[in-house]
């Protein structure tokens, strides 16, 4: 094979489809000085460690043993999101819903896939698929099912649906038998699934 | 715009193709990609809602087949076009044929980037500062709108009856911002609706509910 080291733009014969265009797209911009890599590097990296489900399980767990915090996540979950240094793109304004024996909640974008990513990071692949936007408005309770859930009737299922500026996030029931732990123990208890609504805890 | 992407409520999708563990990216050029377009969006400049019309615009067959941030990647393509800061011939090339204003179109650091992510965009406008025409417990219809460009409004909402349950202050509207006619503030609410007036009767439980945000000018009194 040859290999021409002088051609700044030669590829990888293995690099196609997506990848050689998003490698051709960051060179053009790149050259064009409208892109800076380390820029591109910067963002990727605070999202791949900084961000991520970690962060809404901190708030869930202070929020289990703190009743004022409670009260004030549920009533102004901007604030006590932020209060936490939990904040920035997708997380400007926030809605934070509890899960009681009566009412389970689920959250969704059906238009595209907005997502708390300040506390919950970036979502999972299905959670931008088309099966579960197109279902979970529908169907939650068959949706939750083959996530393992099977609520009973008598638990009211709310999908909420992130159609504007307010990002969603659930506030999971407590597991039982864990009076004993702390905090920290708490928050690690905490699943990204539980604070999406398709899982309990 | 009544397109593919306007998922909810659709047959014929499948199961559920989960994975448990937290996202990850699983090739690097994603990486590369969502990068990119958090990066040229401010020099570009475009949106959140401007480049979700972008991915809305893609054909049906590639909204449903290409992987998630190819579609980023081809909207941020576009929108760069649209700026004529680049050409067809770039991009398929990667080589670059004409110079841009980079005093008008600066390229941003990483630290002005990342100061900019953990900040957030600005939505909000003061909550007195539009008319609120809806009260809370007021029941409200969504408008049968369907235009051609950007909304919010999820086709299986419209027309139907719902409860605003709360406000939320004051916002810039998609639909304005998305077709770059300014933002059109607007108050928006919190609604809700019934799993049975949604469905009708093939609902799954009747007195399950779905809550929307909806800005003031989709919804009509009853």
């Amino acid at each position: 094979m040859q290999d021409n080291l002088s051609d700044d733009h030669h590829h990888d014969p293995i690099e196609e489809g997506a990848a050689l265009r998003v490698r051709a797209l960051e060179e053009l911009l790149i050259a064009k000085g409208l892109v800076k890599a380390e820029a591109i590097d910067a963002v990727v990296e605070y999202y791949e460690k900084e961000t991520g489900p970690r962060n809404g399980a901190q708030v869930v767990a202070r929020a289990w043993c703190d009743p004022d915090f409670k009260a004030w996540l549920l009533k102004d979950g901007t604030a006590a999101i932020h209060s936490m240094g939990f904040k920035g793109y997708q997380g400007e304004h926030m809605r934070v819903v509890e899960n009681t024996n009566d009412t389970h909640n689920i959250i969704v974008c059906t238009l595209c896939s907005c997502y708390p990513w300040p506390v919950l990071g970036l979502p999972p692949a299905w959670y931008k698929g088309a099966a579960y936007r197109a279902r979970v408005v529908r169907e939650p309770r068959a949706v939750l099912a083959e996530f393992g859930l099977d609520l009973p009737a008598s638990q009211k299922v709310r999908v909420w649906d992130s159609t504007a500026e307010i990002r969603f996030m659930v506030l999971p029931q407590r597991p039982p038998n864990t009076g004993n732990l702390s905090q920290a123990e708490l928050a690690d208890l905490v699943t990204r699934d539980s604070m999406i609504g398709t899982a309990v805890l | 715009m009544d397109g593919i992407h306007d998922l909810g409520g659709m047959h014929g999708f499948g199961p559920i193709p989960i994975e448990s563990q937290d996202y990850r990216f699983k090739h690097d050029w994603q990486r590369r990609a969502f990068g990119i377009v958090q990066a040229v969006a401010g020099n570009t400049p475009y949106v959140a809602d401007q480049h979700r019309y972008k991915i809305e615009q893609l054909s049906a067959t590639d909204y449903l087949t290409l992987d998630y941030f190819e579609k980023w990647i081809t909207a941020t393509s576009a929108l760069l076009k649209d700026a004529r800061l680049v050409n067809d011939q770039e991009l398929a090339t990667g080589q670059k044929e004409f110079d841009v204003d980079l005093v008008n179109h600066p390229a941003v650091s990483a630290d002005d980037l990342l100061s900019a992510m953990k900040i957030g965009a600005d939505y909000q406008f003061p909550t007195n500062s539009q008319p609120q025409g809806f009260a809370i417990g007021t029941r409200v219809r969504v408008r049968s709108d369907s235009p051609q460009g950007h909304t919010r409004v999820p086709r299986y909402v419209r027309g139907k009856f719902g409860t605003v349950l709360a406000t939320e202050g004051v916002f810039q509207h998609a639909d304005s911002v998305a077709a770059g006619q300014g933002r059109n503030p607007q108050h928006c609410y919190l609604v809700s609706f019934s799993a049975a007036e949604l469905w009708g009767s093939s609902v799954e439980q009747a007195d399950d509910d779905i809550l929307l945000n909806l800005a003031e000018s989709y919804l009509e009194p009853m």
